[in-house]
């Protein structure tokens, strides 16, 4: 086991393209480590280098206490497991497993008994005569995963690995991905798209795009305070809304939007530094669709808003209320890097809106709330986010600061 | 028979004479069976023509020489077992059997290794010249072997491996490889590079990569290929007409030739159309065994 720093580390490929920009991350001995990223965010080239599949144009990696730019993969005492699972097709299970191990000249017995425990724990013993072709794709998944423990390497990479897997395995497949890390403890680094993936399996979440870190914190962390709009949109489904409003002091602070008008705690004031400067300005406010609450059901210090329900989601244990408001849609760079992300993934089924902006409460399923309807909607303020308009940094994020103070170093 | 002429008869009206011709499927399925009487009664012809002059070959090797002249169409009264056993023997085509199998085997090795890794290297490595190797392999399909073929033979002499087997197994590896190479390397471009990535992962190095894991993922295009090659080889007579001079080591074709001289000499011609019937077993089988591989190796080079 061991910890993986990197430094610095770019990767240019030939004609130019950046795909990994001065990427600097250090991930702990044992840690469970998540790159997650919309697509071409650079991800994958991060751990391929890690790897040692793709060069490093610049910087350096660590694992151990090796530097690793200059060594073949075979030497840095990794297991990989990729999205396709790349198993040989030509030989069974159990020479799938072993391959690894006699290619390291390891005696008869242990890896027998390597084997051995690797089936067992992951229940491939009564397939070990078997080709691949001839496994699901969940047992093959399996295998891919065995290959990767019978090294007993200092860390383990895995390249999407649950992608290629229907909703319901990889449900269950997360599960026990997690239970095998609480069980091994080997640090691994983990390539997703699919940010609850993310949140379930990381210990800390890094969330990339065009090759640059945005964020690197736990799951909870990320959630509750992202450093810029980017990761605020990426992180949490469904995800955070948005409006540009007007920061105000009249009776208390308070942000004015599209004819709504929500106070502001004052502790949040005090607490996010720098954001009284911003009273008479201009800033993006983002409220997670779980801060709202029916206003029948919610606590009676909320603040209230009275909207009309255009469209409801009841999943059973909750409903989500969809909404206009009277507001254009945030246009930053960060919010339009995600709605690429989003239309790629050909998810993209956003109504024509007009000049309004959609928004989406979670609310208790004991609501009433019926399309069409009016809801007074109550909303946690305290949880208000609160941007800035240009540089899209969350305001009086502490990581925000310096990431500001490291682009006008730049510039 | 009755009821298909019965049938032909009731549809006859619908179409010409019918209210509308509004549907089409009648009349496109009508299109489609004449082009397939058509493209039938093309192929019957053609398996005619191709198998009469083998199985009549096949049927001469069994007669006795007075019967191949007086009555050419018949079965022969009794096999005459023994045409092979003279032919094998005494017109030494048991000798050139041997040749042939010593040098078509020891060129198919060394075509199936050599075009295996030049196709792997080209087909899975971004290099300077990468393109320029891959389009010198296809130019040299289209090089014609007559135009080779006096400097061939000086090469060849010169580096003493005239009238040997080495000799003519290198020249035979020389002038498989183009096809074998530009085969395999579209071949090699569809196997999934994630799996080679894997083996280097799992602590092979390149050459380990190539032979532990992606040479036994290509079986199937080796094979393809390999027929190919084989059979281009066991047929090869220009070649070792103009480069094994020695009558010992004859191949197969050459050995042919000379009989068909010397056998004419002495009006054996029974055992003439053995040693015709011995040197055709090999491809037969080869096309029997593999016809599917055949099939779909055939394709493959077309397309891709």
């Amino acid at each position: 086991m061991a910890q993986i720093v990197l430094d610095s580390v770019d990767k240019v490929f030939p004609g130019g393209v950046t795909a990994v920009d001065n990427l600097s991350l250090g991930i702990n001995d044992g840690e469970f480590m998540v790159f997650v990223g919309p697509s071409g965010c650079g991800k994958s080239t991060a751990l391929r280098m890690i790897a040692g599949l793709e060069d490093i144009s610049r910087g350096a990696i660590t694992i151990g206490e090796r530097v690793v730019n200059d060594l073949p993969p075979k030497d840095r005492d990794i297991a990989m497991v990729f999205q396709n699972y790349a198993l040989y097709p030509h030989m069974t299970v159990e020479q799938n497993l072993a391959f690894g191990l006699q290619l390291r000249k390891m005696p008869k017995s242990e890896i027998k008994r390597r084997v051995g425990e690797a089936a067992k724990m992951l229940g491939l013993e009564q397939y070990l005569g078997r080709k691949p072709a001839a496994l699901s794709g969940g047992q093959r998944q399996r295998v891919a995963m065995g290959r990767a423990i019978v090294r007993e390497p200092q860390a383990f990479l895995m390249d999407e690995p649950l992608s290629n897997l229907d909703a319901k395995l990889r449900v269950s497949m997360r599960a026990s991905l997690a239970q095998l890390h609480e069980r091994l403890g080997v640090t691994t680094v983990y390539v997703t798209h699919d940010q609850i993936e993310a949140m379930t399996l990381g210990d800390r979440v890094a969330v990339l795009r065009e090759g640059k870190l945005q964020q690197v914190d736990t799951p909870q962390n990320l959630f509750d305070s992202p450093v810029n709009l980017f990761v605020a949109g990426f992180i949490g489904s469904p995800a955070m809304n948005f409006v540009e409003a007007e920061l105000v002091r009249e009776d208390g602070p308070a942000v004015a939007f599209a004819g709504q008008k929500l106070p502001v705690p004052e502790e949040s004031i005090t607490a996010k530094e720098g954001l009284d400067s911003y009273f008479g300005r201009r800033v993006i406010v983002g409220i997670r669709p779980s801060d709202f609450e029916d206003g029948t059901l919610a606590d009676s210090g909320w603040a209230r808003m009275s909207v009309t329900a255009d469209v409801t989601e009841e999943l059973g244990s909750e409903i989500n209320v969809i909404f206009m408001i009277d507001a254009p849609p945030v246009e930053h760079k960060d919010t339009s890097d995600l709605a690429h992300d989003v239309a790629d993934e050909e998810e993209a089924a956003i109504p024509l809106a007009g000049n309004q902006s959609i928004w989406t409460a979670r609310v208790n399923a004991r609501s009433r709330v019926r399309p069409g309807e009016r809801i007074n909607l109550a909303v946690d303020t305290r949880n208000l986010h609160f941007f800035d308009t240009d540089s899209g940094l969350a305001i009086g994020h502490p990581e925000a600061a310096q990431v500001a103070a490291a682009a006008t170093a730049e510039a | 028979m009755a009821t298909k002429i019965a049938e032909t008869q009731v549809r006859e009206p619908r179409g010409p004479r019918g209210p509308v011709r509004r549907e089409s499927a009648p009349v496109a399925r009508r299109g489609d069976r004449a082009a397939g009487v058509f493209s039938h009664t093309f192929l019957l012809v053609w398996a005619v023509l191709v198998t009469l002059p083998l199985a009549w070959a096949v049927v001469s090797s069994l007669k006795t020489d007075r019967e191949i002249f007086v009555s050419p169409w018949r079965l022969p009264a009794s096999p005459q077992w023994e045409n092979f056993v003279r032919a094998w023997n005494e017109a030494s085509i048991g000798r050139y059997f041997f040749n042939s199998v010593v040098v078509v085997g020891g060129g198919l090795v060394l075509t199936m290794l050599l075009s295996a890794m030049v196709a792997y290297v080209i087909a899975r490595f971004e290099f300077p010249g990468n393109r320029l190797i891959y389009y010198l392999f296809v130019g040299g399909l289209t090089f014609p072997l007559f135009l080779a073929l006096v400097p061939l033979f000086f090469v060849v002499r010169n580096v003493g491996l005239l009238g040997t087997y080495p000799g003519l197994i290198i020249v035979y590896t020389a002038y498989s490889m183009p096809f074998s190479v530009f085969f395999l390397v579209a071949f090699f471009r569809t196997l999934p590079t994630a799996i080679a990535e894997a083996a280097l992962i799992d602590g092979c190095s390149h050459t380990g990569v190539f032979f532990r894991v992606m040479l036994p993922m290509a079986r199937p295009g080796l094979i393809s290929v390999g027929i190919f090659d084989f059979l281009g080889m066991w047929n090869q007579y220009l070649l070792p007409l103009v480069l094994m001079p020695d009558e010992n080591r004859y191949v197969l074709a050459q050995g042919l030739a000379a009989l068909a001289v010397n056998q004419g000499y002495r009006s054996d011609w029974s055992a003439l159309f053995a040693g015709l019937t011995i040197a055709m077993l090999p491809v037969l089988v080869v096309y029997i065994v593999f016809q599917r591989r055949v099939q779909s190796g055939l394709r493959t080079g077309a397309l891709r």
